[in-house]
């Protein structure tokens, strides 16, 4: 399963997509983004499942959006 | 005035150098230094192992962070030897095999993932054990350079148990595999924390460490108390007989090349002759130790 990992520098910072992982689980998801994304002193730092990102809209195609 | 066993480290005045201690803790300080630091050296050593070939990428990137953590943590250990009068260039790059003081389940590189994770799980936990016993140490210098390392610590205790449990919770020849490797390791790492009357005890009395030998093991078995209980019945073994104990170099007198929970390969020369010693103690094969010791870049070592 792919992970996305976001991370901030500081409190208050707006948090940034710095990456992905692919770990079986999420205890592995956590442990492989805090191995791999450690280049930086980041104040915190957080993973969630791709599968679980819900598209809003895409400019270049029709997104459906539910209706009545 | 004299002190009782059960009175903290903190009691005990603080020194700058090693000058400072009594020729006896000293030396039992010493010896337990290049414990850790060959331990740590070795540890780093088998997670560099696995960064290629490790079963997913990431964990072969955890591997490659761990190693890089394990080498640091070294370094700074066999720095602190200097004090003590040791030649730190000697002790990094001119020792033979049988002179290491590595745990003994870091002789043999672990045959399969499972018994590095065993490693990372076991060996990797008892040495933060016994780290962070010496956190209050009153010998300041390593007292000093405890936090850093047990940070760090705790991202390789995380992906032990990340790992371990995927292998305890999964298929069955897995499950097993990692029991195997974890029952062959185990009664290695309880008897490493020395016997009761041993220089735990001296150590703990002089304010070094905040817990004897039997204090240690019994923070060791608190520790890896969720893995064991998902070994269940399998459990951890009983604490071992610690009888041909050598206090010194904290391993079990033997036969050269019977080295603790993994099967030393066959028709190995550089293997007999690299653990082969004149008092029983094994230590490392000799292929690992040239690569430890850096033995190729010899002609580039700088001053």
């Amino acid at each position: 399963m792919v992970y996305e990992v976001f991370a901030r520098k500081s409190r208050g910072d707006r948090l940034q997509h710095i990456g992905a992982v692919t770990a079986p689980d999420d205890e592995l998801a956590r442990v492989y983004a805090r191995h791999i994304y450690d280049e930086e002193r980041w104040f915190d730092m957080w993973v969630a499942p791709r599968d679980r990102f819900l598209e809003v809209f895409n400019a270049e195609r029709a997104t459906p959006m539910g209706s009545l | 005035m004299a002190r009782s066993p059960g009175e903290t480290a903190r009691a005990h005045t603080p020194v700058e150098t090693a000058a400072g201690l009594r020729p006896d803790v000293r030396q039992a300080l010493r010896d337990l230094l290049l414990v850790l630091a060959d331990s740590k050296r070795l540890l780093g050593f088998r997670y560099a192992g696995w960064i290629l070939g490790a079963p997913e990428l990431e964990s072969g990137i955890a591997c490659a962070a761990m190693a890089q953590d394990e080498w640091g943590h070294a370094r700074l250990t066999y720095a602190l030897l200097q004090d003590f009068g040791d030649d730190v260039a000697a002790l990094e790059h001119a020792r033979a095999p049988h002179e290491y003081a590595c745990m003994e389940v870091l002789d043999r590189e672990p045959e399969d993932w499972a018994g590095l994770i065993a490693l990372n799980a076991f060996a990797d936990t008892a040495l933060s054990v016994q780290f962070e016993a010496l956190s209050d140490c009153c010998y300041l210098p390593l007292r000093q350079r405890t936090g850093k390392l047990l940070a760090e610590e705790h991202y390789h205790a995380a992906h032990a148990g990340a790992w371990a449990r995927r292998f305890l919770r999964g298929q069955a020849d897995a499950r097993a595999r990692f029991v195997e490797r974890a029952h062959a390791m185990l009664p290695a790492v309880l008897a490493w924390f020395g016997a009761r009357s041993g220089r735990g005890a001296l150590l703990a009395q002089a304010g070094i460490c905040n817990g004897t030998s039997d204090d240690l093991r019994a923070r060791f078995r608190t520790r890896v108390e969720p893995l064991v209980l998902l070994m269940a019945p399998d459990g951890v073994p009983d604490d071992p007989a610690t009888a041909d104990f050598d206090e010194i170099r904290r391993r079990t007198r033997r036969a050269p090349g019977g080295g603790l929970g993994h099967a030393a390969p066959q028709g190995d020369a550089l293997l007999v002759l690299g653990a082969a010693s004149d008092d029983g103690l094994a230590g490392p094969d000799l292929e690992t130790i040239v690569r430890v010791r850096g033995d190729r870049n010899r002609p580039f070592l700088l001053d």
